[in-house]
Parts: C-alpha cells; sequence; structure tokens
C-alpha cells in the first residue's frame, strides 16, 4: 500500500534531508516508516561513507541533519562551525562482525577462521576513514591477527561496499557491521560472530543538526525521537546498540 | 606522490591499450568495409560503454561474472581467483570500458580512406591483408594514433569500474583515481591535490600529443 504513494508528495508535507553513513543503509527504511507514521514528516535519506557526506556538507551540501557512524566526522562539522550545538550527540553504538555465506565451505564460524589457510580474501571497509574499518583493523591488531589478515585484505569504500563484496561471493569472508548481518537477507544466505566488543574501541555513531538548516526544529525533534526510550529499547532488532 | 599506484596505472593504461588496439584495427576495419543491420548493432553495442555509467560495467563485472554465476565459475577455474579484486580483472573491465575510444576513431579513419586506393591494390593483385597493412593503415596514421590514445587516458582516469570492481589493493588495484579518491576521504588535501596534478599532466600531454598532429594525412599528399 505505502509503494502506490511512494514519490508522490502530500502536498505542505514536512521533508527532513538526513545524511546517513553506509552503515544506516537497512535501518533508515524502518526509521524513516516508523518516524512519518508517527509525525508525519518524510525523512529523505543520503547515503554515503561518513567520510564523504562531512566532506559533502562541509562544501555545502543542503543537509538537515547527518548521522554519522562514528564521532570524529560529526565532529569537524562542529569543528567547521556548521553544526546547532558544541558537540556531536551520540545515536546509537554500533558492532562489528564477521560473515560468511553458507556456502562459502568455512563454517563452522569462529574468529579463527580468518587466519584459516584457505582464506584468501576478507573484506573490510577502509581502515584509514571508514569507521567500521577503523574497528576491524583495530580489533585484528589487538588480537595479534593483523599482519596474518591483512595480506588477504579487498577494501570496501565504505561498510556498505564491505558487506558487499563479501555478499557476493567475491569475497570469502567480511568484517561488517551488525546492521548488515542483521538483514533477512543476509541471515538467510550467512551466519555471523560478534567480533568482541572488547577487542576495538566502542564505535559510537553520533550525529550533529546543521545550524544553517531551515528545519532545525524538525531535525532536532528526529534526533530527540531517535534518544527516545522507544527507539534505543529497539535498535538491538536491527543491529544497534543503546547509547545509554 | 603514490608511486605504487601511478606504476600500477600505467600498467593498466598500457596493457588495455596494447590488447584493445588489437582487438580493435579488425573490427573497425569490418564496421568499415561495410554497411547493413548487423554493423549497426555492432556499432551500437561498441559504444554502450559510452553511454553506460561505469559502475553499471562494474556492477556487472563484480556480480553477472562473479563466483555465484556460471560464467564466473569457469572464471575462477581457469584463473584460480575471482575475477574481481585483481588485475586481471581491471584489465576486462578496461577494455570494456574504453572500447568505444578504441574503435571509434579507427571506424572514422577507414570510412575516409578512399575506395579507389583499396580497389586499386585490389586490382594489383593484393591480398586483402597486403591492402590493409599497406595502403590502409599508412593513410590512417592518425587515427591510430587518436586511437590509442584517447584509450590510453581514458583507462588513467577509470574511476567507477575500479571502485567496483577492485577492492584498493594497493599494487594490484588501488589506481591514481582511487588513491586520489583516498586521499580526499582522509581529508588530506595536500596529497590529494598532487596527485590530481600528476593525472592532468598526464592527460594535457596525451592531448597535446593528439591536437598536434596536422590533421593526418590528406588523400592528395599520398605520394
Amino acid at each position: 500500500m505505502g509503494l502506490m504513494f511512494a514519490g508522490s508528495r502530500a502536498w505542505g508535507q514536512k521533508e527532513l534531508r538526513v545524511a546517513a553513513a553506509a552503515d544506516l543503509q537497512p535501518v533508515m527504511p524502518v526509521l524513516s516508516q516508523a518516524y512519518e507514521h508517527a509525525t508525519g514528516v518524510k525523512l529523505v535519506v543520503s547515503f554515503g561513507s561518513s567520510s564523504t557526506l562531512a566532506t559533502q556538507i562541509l562544501g555545502g551540501a543542503p543537509m538537515d541533519i547527518f548521522l554519522g557512524a562514528d564521532f570524529t566526522y560529526p565532529e569537524k562539522i562542529v569543528a567547521a562551525g556548521l553544526a546547532d550545538g558544541s558537540a556531536p550527540t551520540a545515536y546509537a553504538k554500533g558492532k562489528l562482525v564477521l560473515w560468511a555465506r553458507k556456502d562459502s565451505g568455512l563454517l563452522p564460524l569462529s574468529i579463527e577462521r580468518l587466519t584459516d589457510p584457505r582464506v584468501k580474501t576478507v573484506a573490510i571497509a577502509n581502515e584509514l576513514h571508514a569507521p567500521y574499518g577503523r574497528a576491524a583493523a583495530d580489533a585484528l591488531r589487538k588480537m595479534k591477527m593483523y599482519d596474518a589478515v591483512s595480506p588477504h585484505f579487498v577494501v570496501g569504500e565504505n561498510i556498505a561496499q564491505a558487506a558487499q563484496f563479501v555478499e557476493s561471493g567475491n569475497a570469502q569472508l567480511g568484517l561488517i557491521s551488525l546492521t548488515a548481518a542483521s538483514t533477512d537477507h543476509f541471515k538467510e544466505i550467512g551466519t555471523y560472530v560478534l567480533v568482541p566488543t572488547s577487542q576495538y574501541s566502542e564505535i559510537r555513531q553520533c550525529a550533529v543538526v546543521m545550524k544553517n538548516s531551515d528545519r532545525r526544529a524538525d531535525a532536532h525533534a528526529f534526533l530527540d525521537w531517535l534518544l527516545s526510550p522507544a527507539v534505543q529499547e529497539n535498535w538491538a532488532k536491527v543491529g544497534l546498540a543503546a547509547v545509554r | 606522490m603514490d608511486f605504487e599506484a601511478l606504476w600500477l596505472t600505467l600498467r593498466l593504461a598500457v596493457g588495455t591499450t596494447a590488447i584493445l588496439l588489437v582487438m580493435a584495427l579488425p573490427l573497425a576495419w569490418w564496421i568499415a568495409s561495410g554497411r547493413g543491420a548487423g554493423r549497426a548493432l555492432v556499432q551500437a553495442v561498441v559504444a554502450l560503454p559510452l553511454v553506460l555509467p561505469p559502475t553499471v560495467l562494474g556492477f556487472y563485472l563484480l556480480v553477472a561474472l562473479g563466483p555465484l554465476s556460471a560464467p564466473g565459475r569457469l572464471l575462477v577455474r581457469v584463473l584460480g581467483h575471482p575475477l574481481a579484486f585483481s588485475f586481471a580483472g581491471l584489465l576486462v573491465g578496461s577494455v570494456l570500458y574504453s572500447l568505444p575510444f578504441a574503435v571509434q576513431p579507427l571506424v572514422a579513419g577507414f570510412s575516409a580512406v578512399d575506395g579507389a586506393y583499396v580497389e586499386a591494390a585490389a586490382g594489383l593483385g593484393a591480398s586483402p591483408w597486403r591492402t590493409f597493412w599497406s595502403v590502409v593503415l599508412p593513410l590512417t596514421r592518425g587515427s591510430l594514433l587518436t586511437s590509442a590514445v584517447l584509450t590510453f587516458t581514458h583507462t588513467v582516469g577509470e574511476f567507477g569500474v575500479v571502485l567496483m570492481l577492485g577492492g584498493n589493493i594497493p599494487g594490484a588495484t588501488q589506481t591514481l583515481s582511487i588513491a586520489l579518491y583516498d586521499r580526499v576521504q582522509e581529508f588530506n588535501y595536500a596529497a590529494a591535490n598532487r596527485t590530481a596534478l600528476a593525472l592532468v599532466a598526464v592527460s594535457l600531454a596525451a592531448l597535446l600529443l593528439i591536437y598536434s598532429q596536422r590533421g593526418g594525412l590528406r588523400r592528395g599528399d599520398l605520394v
């Protein structure tokens, strides 16, 4: 039913332009539906790597709110004086998993599989600029596996591309976000194990509302909604964790 | 300056140009030497990469030729690994991506050759092969140069295909344009600038090479 009206804009319907990090790709449709149902405000979402989104916002991209995958990129917006507020606001915690297709021949899956001699390709997001990539590289270093695994890295520009590499069978293993691994599709075709959270610094996903947005009030309302118990208590369903 | 990425990019560009010259010469000659629906279809297919977003090409190579597909599995048997994330994969992508840049200047050049010369050569007993090498090619040197240089520079500038298919592996698939993108993502604008300038310099040099030809041989200047 919703599909019939998709794309048609109710006259005077309010819209909010959201810049959302790549790990939120499976999450935003769920959120958008719930939020529009609750408030009538339509979320118009642009996905990208946190880094690309930050660069574009700094270059003047007309966003109302930026949902990043870490603290550093929203902080750049604050530092540039473009944020409405003195600091980014954490809205969720991200989790890193090791994922493999069921037909990969690498089941039962465990963290040790990363150093299995049969494994030639491990998908990872770019560790230099992607928050989940950074976390994955840190975890590998802490588990003393980095030198053994890094020659097999195939690097995605963002965490969604890394997930796509392993989902399409082009990479044998993938260090991806729990948000991707929690989708019906990924659960159907593969399995995952959580990378122990003790092995990497917390992925603290933060948001900023844009100072120059003419919908600041709506953007703050959306952020408050994200921080409300109704959403925080249900984050686990989409592969995120509550911030409080 | 990322020398590994520069070297890789040059190898990719030279490899693609070499493969495409071998493929494009007979193809362009066949297109130019006749007419009909078959040729029109072939020309349309050859021109496809001009209008298709490079990401579409990369996507099909990644998924349609990935290990989950039948052709992909064959490739894994032949190459020992999937097409993606390898220099071989990039070569395949680049060849498809630059195909129109190699073929079209040649078709234009061959079409402009006066049929009288070809007939005269045949009348003097030259085989089609000899006619092609000794009469047609010398007359179309300009088109050959244009074809080679355009293919080379187009490959140097390739981004979408490599982004979809490459996996950003230094020394194997991290080309200059990907390296540039990475530096921007890291907010390292100084390094990004150096890489971008290198790319501009290569492209400008190539274009100068094409434009400094004095219009190629004119038909009256044959002797």
